[in-house]
C-alpha cells in the first residue's frame, strides 16, 4: 500500500523505480560497477541484465543447465556466473559469450571477482581456482578439508580468502600457496573480509559469528543466534558489521576497541528469517531482506528502528546497493526484481 | 509452508543391494519426480532422475558433541536444489556403506533452512540376509543402520535358508520394534514400502507389532501343537545357556497361544514355582520346568499330555538357538502354529527397543521435564525416539521423534473417537525398561 497511514512515523515506503517478474527464483543478484547493469542468476539456469535505469533487460542466456548460483562484474564490467552444471561463465556486457571455465565436476558455488579486475575466483566443492579476465586457468588450491562455503579478496587482490569446516583458508595470489589458517571447529557458511583489510568475519553453522583480527590472528565468537547466521554486511569504512541469523538484525560496532564485551545493536522490524543485508556505500544506511517478503532501510548509527520499507511478493533473496548509494535493487522467490529508490 | 519435500535415506553396508533398490525406484513409472544425492558412485545412469554426487561431510556442531553432528553436503544441496526450476516430489539420500546415520537424519532437525523446507520420510535400512551376521555382533555402524530405520529390508532372501531368516529377523526385530520389515530378493520390494513411509506414523508400528509394547515376556518362542494323549518327548542340543525353561500348558479350544489372556497366564505360571527336570528325566505338564541343559549332546525329556487337545509350548530362548524338536511315537511333530517374541532382557550395550504404553493422559510440563533432562543425560544412547501421546486438555494428538538429543514435536490430527492413550518408542543402547516406564509414567497428570 502506498498510502502512509497505516505505518509508524518516520518510517515511509521507498519508491520503485521500475519492476520486473522473472517468474523464476532469483538466486543472486550483481550491479556492474558503474552501476549502469544489474544481473540475476535465476534457478532455472539463465542469467537475465537490466539497465538499471529503465528495467529494460539488455540481455538474458540460458547460461546454466540446472540452477545458476551465483554472478559477478568485474571492475571492467565483465560478468562471471556459475551453477549446478559445474561450469562458470565470462559475458561482456553485451551478453556475448567470452569463455567457460570448467570445474572439478561438482557445483560451482562461488565467483568473485578480485577488486582490481584482472582474476576471477571461483569454487567448486573443495577446490579453489583463479582465471584471467579472459578465462586463462591461473592457479588451482589443493582441496579444502570440505567444500568451500565462502570467498573474500582482500582489497589489494593479494590474497583470497575462503572458509569452509575447520575455519578460514588466506591463499597468496601470486604463489597459490596457503599462506594462514585461521582454526575454528566448526563449519563457516559465510565470509566477509573487511573493507580496511583488518577483520575476516564468518557466519558458522553452529549459530555464532567469528571474526578473526589479522594483526594477531585472534579469534572472537559472537554467540547467542538462535540459527546459523549466514547473512553478513560490512559498511564501507569497517566500522559497522551487520550480521542475521533470525529475525533481527544484530549490528556489532568496530570503533575503539571493537565490540568484544560490548551488547549490539539489535534491529527489530522483520517478522520472519533476514536472508539479505547490503549497506548502502558511504551513507551508513543498511538494507535489509527477509523472508516476511519485506525490505527495511535502517540507519543503526541513528537508531533501531527501520526509517524506510518496501514489499516484494515472495521471501527476499538478495537486495544490491547502486554505487550512488541512493538506490537499491532487491529480489524475491518467485522472481520479481525492483529498483527500489528513496 | 505444509508441502515439505519428503527425504528417504537409504543406508546398508556395502553390497546389501542399496544401488539395487536406488535403480528400481527410479525405473519404475510412479509418476515422481526424484533427486538422488549419492556419496558412492554407483552405475546409475537414469533420464528422468537428477543424480548428485556429494561428499559426505559430517560436521560436529558444538566441540564435539557426536549428537550434533550434521552433513554439511546435504544443506548445501537442498538448499541449492530448492532454487531449481524443475521441482522435485522427492529426495533419495544414499549414504555410504559404513556411515552412521545419525548425521543425516540429525540435519533434518537441527538446521532451520532445511526443516522449514524438507522432511524426513523415512530411513530405509538394507540388511544382506546371507552375510550380515558376519558384522553385526561387531560393528557398530551395522546396529546403527539397523536401529536407525523405519523401514528393514531383508535381501537375498533367496541366498538364506528359513530357519536363518527367522532367526535374523527375530534378531533384527529384538533391535528395532518398531520398523516395518520386508524380506526381499534382488532388492524386489513394492515402492510404497519404502517412499512416503510417513516419519510420525506410529499407528503402522503398532498395528503391524502391537507386542513391543507390551510388558516384558519372560519366553522368546512359543508354538501350539496338535496332539492326542500320550507320550511325548521334547528334543534339546547345545545352546547358549546353562538351562532353559519351558512351559507346556492346555489350550482351550480356539485359543491363540498370543492371545493376551493366554499369554498372561503364561507369564504368571513364570512367576509360580518352577519345576526342574535333568536330561532323560520328565517335564511335568501346565508347570514351568528348568531343564538342566548342561551336559552337551543330544538331550531328552520326557512329557506325558493328559488328554487330546491343543498344547501351548513357551521357551525362554528361541526354539532355533538349541535345535528344539518335538517327537511323539511316530517321530517328529512340527508345531501347528509358532511365533518368536524379542528378547525382554537388556542388561548390555545390546541394541534394544522400549516401548511404553499408557491409559492416563499426559503433564505437557511434567513430560517436557522429564524428556529434558532424560535426552541430556542419555541422549546419546538413545538413537530414535517416537511417541504418540495423549496430552490432558488437548484434543489433538501430539506426535514426536527425536534423534538422540534432538527431537520435534507438534500437535496432530484430533483425536476424535479414538481410544486416547500414549504410546512412546525408545530404540537405542544401554536402555533401562523399568527406569524409562517410571519416569514416563510419573508424567501422568
Amino acid at each position: 500500500m502506498p498510502g502512509v497511514s497505516a505505518v509508524a512515523p518516520g518510517k515511509t515506503e521507498l519508491g520503485c523505480a521500475w519492476r520486473f517478474d522473472a517468474d523464476d527464483y532469483v538466486v543472486d543478484l550483481a550491479m556492474s560497477p558503474d552501476g549502469a547493469l544489474v544481473a540475476a542468476a535465476l534457478g532455472g539456469g539463465e542469467v537475465v541484465c537490466f539497465a538499471t535505469a529503465t528495467g529494460e533487460v539488455r540481455w538474458r542466456a540460458a547460461a546454466h543447465a540446472g540452477s545458476a548460483l551465483a554472478v559477478a562484474f568485474s571492475r571492467d564490467g565483465i560478468l562471471a556466473s556459475s551453477g549446478q552444471d559445474g561450469r562458470a561463465r565470462l559475458f561482456d556486457a553485451r551478453g556475448e559469450a567470452i569463455a567457460e571455465l570448467p570445474g572439478t565436476g561438482g557445483w560451482v558455488d562461488h565467483v568473485a571477482w578480485a577488486p582490481h579486475g584482472r582474476l576471477l575466483a571461483t569454487s567448486s566443492g573443495r577446490v579453489l581456482r583463479l582465471w584471467t579476465a579472459r578465462g586463462e586457468p591461473r592457479l588451482e588450491t589443493e582441496a579444502h578439508p570440505s567444500t568451500v562455503g565462502g570467498l573474500a579478496w582482500r582489497s589489494d587482490g593479494r590474497e583470497i580468502a575462503t572458509c569452509s569446516y575447520g575455519g578460514v583458508h588466506l591463499w597468496t595470489v601470486e604463489t597459490g600457496a596457503r599462506a594462514r589458517h585461521l582454526a575454528w571447529k566448526g563449519s563457516l557458511v559465510s565470509i566477509a573480509w573487511s573493507p580496511d583489510d583488518a577483520v575476516i568475519a564468518c557466519g558458522s553453522q553452529d549459530a555464532s559469528v567469528h571474526f578473526w583480527r589479522l594483526s594477531t590472528g585472534n579469534d572472537s565468537e559472537m554467540r547467542g543466534y538462535p540459527f546459523k547466521p549466514k547473512a553478513l554486511a560490512w559498511d564501507g569504512k569497517a566500522t559497522m558489521l551487520a550480521t542475521a541469523g533470525d529475525a533481527t538484525v544484530t549490528v556489532w560496532a568496530f570503533e575503539g576497541k571493537g565490540p568484544e564485551g560490548k551488547p549490539p545493536k539489535q534491529l527489530e522490524g522483520h517478522l520472519a528469517l533476514c536472508t539479505a543485508l547490503a549497506f548502502a556505500p558511504r551513507s551508513g544506511q543498511l538494507a535489509s531482506g527477509a523472508d516476511d517478503m519485506g525490505i527495511l532501510v535502517w540507519e543503526p548509527r541513528r537508531g533501531t528502528k527501520p526509517v524506510r520499507f518496501a514489499f516484494l511478493r515472495d521471501a527476499i533473496t538478495k537486495l544490491v546497493w547502486h554505487p550512488d548509494g541512493k538506490r537499491l535493487v532487491a529480489a524475491d522467490a518467485s522472481g520479481h526484481v525492483a529498483m527500489l529508490t528513496s | 509452508m505444509s508441502s515439505k519435500i519428503p527425504v528417504t535415506v537409504l543406508t546398508g553396508f556395502l553390497g546389501s543391494g542399496k544401488t539395487t533398490l536406488l535403480n528400481r525406484i527410479l525405473t519404475e513409472q510412479h509418476g515422481k519426480r526424484i533427486a538422488v544425492i549419492e556419496n558412492e558412485f554407483g552405475e546409475i545412469g537414469i533420464d528422468q532422475a537428477l543424480v548428485i554426487d556429494a561428499d559426505e561431510e559430517v560436521f560436529e556442531m558444538n566441540n564435539g558433541c557426536i549428537c550434533c553432528t550434521v552433513r554439511g553436503d546435504l544443506i548445501r544441496i537442498l538448499g541449492g536444489l530448492m532454487k531449481r526450476r524443475d521441482k522435485f516430489d522427492h529426495v533419495l539420500v544414499e549414504t555410504t556403506g559404513l556411515a552412521d546415520p545419525s548425521p543425516v537424519a540429525q540435519t533434518f532437525f537441527v538446521d532451520d533452512e532445511i526443516a522449514s523446507s524438507f522432511a524426513l520420510d523415512g530411513i530405509v535400512t538394507m540388511v544382506d540376509a546371507k552375510h550380515v551376521s558376519l558384522h553385526i555382533e561387531d560393528s557398530n555402524e551395522c546396529k546403527e543402520q539397523i536401529a536407525f530405520a523405519d523401514v528393514l529390508v531383508l535381501n537375498k532372501a533367496d541366498l538364506a535358508s528359513p530357519a536363518e531368516l527367522d532367526a535374523l529377523e527375530a534378531r533384527v526385530r529384538s533391535m528395532n520394534a518398531m520398523a516395518r520389515m520386508r524380506r526381499a530378493v534382488h532388492a524386489e520390494i513394492p515402492i510404497g514400502d519404502v517412499l512416503d513411509v510417513g516419519g510420525f506414523d506410529l499407528d503402522r508400528a503398532l498395528e503391524t507389532k502391537p507386542t513391543f509394547l507390551e510388558p516384558e515376556l519372560p519366553f522368546e518362542w512359543a508354538a501350539t501343537f496338535d496332539l492326542v494323549e500320550g507320550s511325548y518327548t521334547l528334543v534339546l542340543e547345545d545352546g547358549p545357556d546353562e538351562s532353559m525353561d519351558v512351559l507346556f500348558a492346555p489350550l482351550v479350544s480356539g485359543e491363540r497361544v498370543t492371545a493376551r489372556p493366554v499369554q498372561d497366564r503364561a507369564v504368571r505360571a513364570w512367576s509360580a514355582a518352577k519345576a526342574w527336570a535333568a536330561p532323560s528325566g520328565s517335564i511335568p505338564f501346565d508347570q514351568v520346568v528348568t531343564l538342566d541343559v548342561r551336559p552337551p549332546g543330544t538331550k531328552r525329556y520326557a512329557l506325558r499330555v493328559p488328554k487330546n487337545g491343543k498344547v501351548a509350548l513357551y521357551t525362554e530362548h528361541l526354539a532355533s538357538e538349541y535345535g528344539l524338536r518335538f517327537e511323539g511315537p511316530r517321530g517328529a511333530i512340527a508345531p501347528s502354529w509358532e511365533k518368536a517374541f524379542a528378547p525382554g532382557h537388556s542388561h548390555d550395550d545390546r541394541v534394544t527397543s522400549v516401548g511404553i504404553r499408557l491409559e492416563r493422559p499426559l503433564d505437557r510440563k511434567k513430560l517436557d521435564a522429564w524428556l529434558s533432562v532424560l535426552l541430556r543425560e542419555k541422549g546419546a544412547d538413545i538413537f530414535r525416539m517416537k511417541g504418540i501421546l495423549d496430552i490432558a486438555g488437548q484434543n489433538e494428538r501430539f506426535v514426536f521423534q527425536g534423534v538422540h538429543m534432538l527431537f520435534d514435536g507438534r500437535a496432530d490430527k484430533p483425536w476424535g473417537d479414538a481410544e486416547r492413550s500414549s504410546a512412546i518408542v525408545f530404540i537405542g543402547k544401554n536402555l533401562d525398561r523399568a527406569a524409562l516406564t517410571e519416569g514416563f509414567e510419573r508424567c501422568q497428570a
